[in-house]
């Protein structure tokens, strides 16, 4: 766009926005020209710049200041990217066509919370972990706490189906929604309330939920809310391999239990993290329910609490290995020899973990009503014994627990020392989940060196998270290697009949999968582009649609 | 070639029929693929096709807002196959035209079930059940019955068949299934669902309170619902209408009976019932008579015939409308000089339904119970018909998918 057209479009954006809240300033449009996509970190660290920025940065305040902004989209033919918290990791908030960056974050206020209906009000640009917290403070949860949490907002939640940690018992976000107040392409203001059951027509919040800023701006949302829990129960238990700790699980959600969370790793995984804290000597005492950071006033984020342990954290473990220097106690020789052979590593643990018989560690963790939540406790303990499973106490699953948000807060140093991490969350029913283990696996581990671990189950299927690391001389080669992980790992998804993700959304990572994912029932989804956004100005070129804008 | 031999070529002699009333040829595939080439030849003839359910005769038609032409009703009745059946998933992929109870017979042998929804729901075929949404389809252990749905397979207007694709969860855009589901037949004609179904539980437990008021039985309800109580059937009987359905129970005007099923793990389904047991005291209740919750369980769920007549109207209500609900149409009814009982049930987050039985005019009621902050059945977002409507010309430009119908 050329200089005449900017400086109309600033004069436009500041008489809806004031010229506070407007921003073309070099290092906001830099900032806001990505997200937390592990290969534009690449690309970053190396020093390259953005290839898109935004032509500008907004925060609105009112639903009406981005209606406005829409109708003003609409004539000059603009597009517009929603940001959150900006923690996604697939480009869902790059602006690939420039535009105008909504920021949401000054749209964060928690109107209300209805004790009766189990519903609260929330607006989308609230940051997840002052959520929980206010909620906390009233004696509810939501129950979503990905790992994120401190840098992610309500609305990237929404518009991602995001999950966290707990969703065995809580399910994943668009199970928990109750009506979304949405700005469409129309520039009109829409409100999918009501209780679904009682009205006639599709689900609106369900096409609306996970649509990543294609169909609309979620601009706030009335959520359904639990009793915050009154009891929480951890344990840890080591079962002999991944089939056994997978029909265990399976056992005990199809048995109609419903524990917060379960997580059983893989061989290596259950290595690394053994090494890192989960049979670490720890105090008992329960944390607190809420976490441990003061409350800001402002719409800055929080504060990442005083530190998790200062030893390395897996990842950077696996890294190591990624780089050749293996780990503490297996420090040495063997995997210097297999620098850059990480199909080699993979097997060569593989095989380490099966001699050593140290077989794989399950975490598993229940909360809520202090009576039910013993008896379903009780339950699913025994529930896994039967299943061959060998408690191990309850030091494990606090553990895990306490350090439950750290992994993300971890990655920097990765990146700056030269290597790269990223991680692959897909799923799938039962019946082809072991396929869907060692076929990812096998794809992955052509190229990095990669661990898992199955969470969030239910009755009908699982997740399983894909944790990979790899490490070349410069960016071009990282990016050859990145490139290679994810299109032999979501060929390889595909092929079981798994699905691409289960909770990191789509954006310009999976986009060139969505066809495989959805098939022929990709109409539905440009029907639904066509119906919310005719002129194909929000988001363009994401989620594998035709984009039309210019 | 007229339509009528067009779709005989295409499903067989046998299997098209004219109807008078309303005038119109009924068409019944034999499987998904038959269904995309009805469909297909129906738009090019210029007609509208409508599906028809378990029922076998369409019931109301609506007006064509294109004017008239011909009419093809198709009908789900020769699609009533279990295509898989996956017992380590509890998934089940079944036809449209199988019927939920059909479908639960199928399943009961291998001790697996489609799950404690009113039976009332599962007589209807499954594409019925999952294309009209309408409250009470839910069960307060399972949900609504929509959120069984895992996948959906439908042909569309131009004959396309789309699969959406089985993950127990995903984040991969909206979920397509929830587009067809409560479309009836608008936006795709569906040929068959993947559902979450369940294992026999290993315990079921019944049990009767008698409470001092019908507020005080809906408060104890949802304070065992914050228990984490998840019992598999709630009722609540106001004192007259108990008195109809369960000659033999002494209630003192103005009380009410709370039934109650659970079902899960032994200890847990005990657990659950304790929960409501404990709730029922703490609102100033006691234990009733157990043979009355067998008798009431026996009565929805083995098809006893209930005495009494049958309920004028329902209304649904979110958690905190229920009790203003039900005293504004109780009320009503006795201002105009009719008597009036209800009872409550069909609990899921939502909220729950609110049965009436009286003579008096339902006009009347139902204004009542609106005023009150209730739903009446068939309620319907009106400000979001632009967006339908658009959705609908992007995949159906001649509006051939049952036009009238959600406009």
């Amino acid at each position: 766009m050329h200089a005449l057209d900017a400086d109309r479009l600033q004069r436009d954006l500041e008489a809806i926005f004031g010229p506070r809240r407007v921003s073309t300033r070099a290092v906001d449009l830099e900032t806001y020209a990505r997200d937390m996509w592990p290969r534009m970190l690449i690309e970053h660290r190396d020093g390259t710049p953005a290839p898109q920025r935004p032509y500008a940065v907004v925060w609105p305040e009112h639903v009406r200041e981005i209606v406005a902004l829409v109708k003003l989209a609409r004539e000059q033919r603009i597009p517009i990217v929603p940001y959150g918290g900006g923690s996604g990791v697939c480009g869902g908030a790059v602006p690939l066509r420039g535009g105008i960056t909504i920021d949401t974050k000054r749209m964060q206020q928690l109107r209300a919370v209805h004790a009766d209906e189990l519903i609260c009000d929330v607006e989308a640009g609230l940051n997840g972990e002052r959520f929980e917290r206010e909620l906390a403070r009233r004696g509810y949860t939501f129950g979503n706490f990905p790992s994120s949490i401190y840098c992610s907002t309500v609305g990237g939640w929404l518009a991602t189906r995001a999950a966290g940690q707990l969703s065995t018992k809580y399910g994943k976000v668009e199970d928990r929604v109750a009506g979304l107040t949405v700005v469409t392409g129309r520039g009109e203001i829409i409100e999918t309330d009501g209780p679904s059951r009682a009205l006639r027509g599709p689900s609106w919040t369900q096409l609306l939920c996970g649509s990543e800023g294609t169909l609309g701006i979620i601009t706030s949302a009335r959520l359904r809310v639990s009793p915050a829990p009154q009891l929480r129960v951890f344990r840890g238990f080591d079962i002999e391999d991944i089939a056994s700790g997978v029909a265990a699980i399976r056992r005990v959600v199809q048995k109609g239990l419903r524990p917060a969370v379960v997580r059983l790793y893989d061989e290596l995984d259950t290595l690394l993290n053994s090494f890192t804290h989960h049979d670490a000597a720890a105090d008992h005492d329960e944390p607190a329910l809420a976490a441990p950071v003061p409350l800001l006033a402002t719409g800055a984020l929080p504060a990442w609490p005083e530190g998790p342990a200062p030893e390395p954290s897996f990842v950077e473990k696996l890294v190591g290995l990624a780089k050749g220097k293996g780990v503490a106690g297996f420090r040495g020789g063997a995997f210097k020899a297999a620098l850059g052979q990480s199909e080699l590593v993979n097997k060569l643990f593989g095989a380490v973990e099966r001699v050593a018989r140290r077989g794989c560690r399950l975490v598993i963790g229940l909360e809520g009503a202090r009576i039910r939540t013993e008896v379903e406790a009780a339950l699913t303990f025994a529930e896994l014994e039967a299943a061959g499973a060998r408690d191990r106490g309850e030091d494990p699953g606090w553990s895990w627990y306490r350090h439950r948000y750290a992994v993300s807060y971890r990655m920097s140093p990765v990146f700056r020392s030269g290597a790269f991490v990223d991680t692959m969350e897909v799923a799938a029913s039962w019946d082809r989940l072991l396929d869907l283990y060692h076929s990812v696996r096998a794809a992955i581990g052509r190229h990095a060196v990669v661990m898992a671990h199955f969470s969030h189950a239910y009755p009908d299927g699982c997740s399983i998270y894909f944790t990979f690391a790899g490490h070349a001389p410069d960016a071009a080669q990282s990016e050859r290697i990145y490139d290679a992980v994810w299109r032999d790992g979501m060929e390889a998804t595909t092929r079981v009949g798994g699905t691409i993700s289960h909770h990191h959304g789509v954006g310009l990572l999976k986009a060139p999968y969505m066809a495989g994912e959805h098939r022929e029932a990709m109409a539905l989804f440009e029907a639904a582009k066509l119906a919310l956004d005719p002129d194909g100005i929000f988001n363009p070129g994401k989620m594998g649609l035709r984009g039309r804008v210019r | 070639m007229t339509l009528a031999a067009d779709l005989v070529t295409a499903v067989g002699p046998e299997h098209v029929e004219e109807l008078t009333d309303p005038p119109g040829l009924r068409v019944s595939p034999g499987s998904a693929p038959e269904v995309a080439e009805v469909i297909r030849r129906a738009g090019a003839a210029g007609a509208a096709v409508h599906p028809v359910g378990a029922g076998g005769r369409p019931t109301k038609v609506e007006r064509d807002p294109r004017g008239e032409r011909p009419r093809v009703f198709i009908s789900t009745a020769r699609l009533d196959q279990v295509v898989q059946l996956d017992e380590q998933s509890l998934l089940v992929h079944a036809q449209a035209g199988l019927t939920g109870l059909e479908l639960e017979r199928i399943l009961a042998p291998r001790g697996l079930s489609i799950g404690d929804y009113p039976p009332v729901v599962l007589t209807s075929s499954l594409g019925g059940i999952i294309s009209v949404r309408t409250p009470g389809k839910s069960s307060a252990r399972h949900g609504f019955f929509e959120e069984a749905v895992v996948g959906v397979s439908a042909v569309l207007a131009d004959g396309r068949t789309v699969h959406t694709r089985v993950a127990p969860r995903r984040s991969t855009g909206p979920d397509l299934a929830r587009a067809l589901c409560g479309s009836e037949g608008t936006i795709g004609f569906i040929t068959s669902a993947v559902l979450r179904i369940h294992a026999k539980p290993e315990a079921r437990l019944v049990a009767a309170f008698v409470l001092p008021s019908v507020d005080a039985a809906i408060a104890a309800v949802y304070l065992a619902l914050r228990e984490e109580a998840a019992p598999s059937g709630l009722r609540i009987y106001d004192a007259v209408e108990t008195a109809v359905h369960f000659p033999g129970a002494k209630l003192e005007p103005g009380q009410a009976l709370l039934c109650a099923a659970t079902a899960g793990p032994t200890d847990l389904a005990a657990c659950d019932r304790d929960l409501i047991a404990s709730a029922v005291v703490a609102e100033g209740g006691r234990t009733g008579e157990h043979a009355l919750a067998e008798q009431w369980w026996k009565r929805v769920h083995a098809g006893v015939p209930t005495p009494g007549p049958q309920p004028s109207l329902q209304i649904m209500a979110t958690p905190s409308k229920l009790r203003p609900v039900y005293h504004a149409a109780i009320d009503r009814a006795q201002q105009l000089g009719h008597t009036a009982s209800a009872h409550i049930s069909r609990f899921d987050p939502d909220g729950g339904l609110v049965f009436v039985t009286s003579d008096a005019p339902i006009a009347e009621i139902e204004r009542a119970a609106e005023v009150a902050g209730g739903y009446l059945l068939g309620a319907r977002a009106h400000k979001l018909d632009g967006y339908l409507r658009a959705l609908r010309d992007a995949l159906d430009p001649d509006q051939i998918m049952n036009p009238g119908t959600l406009s």
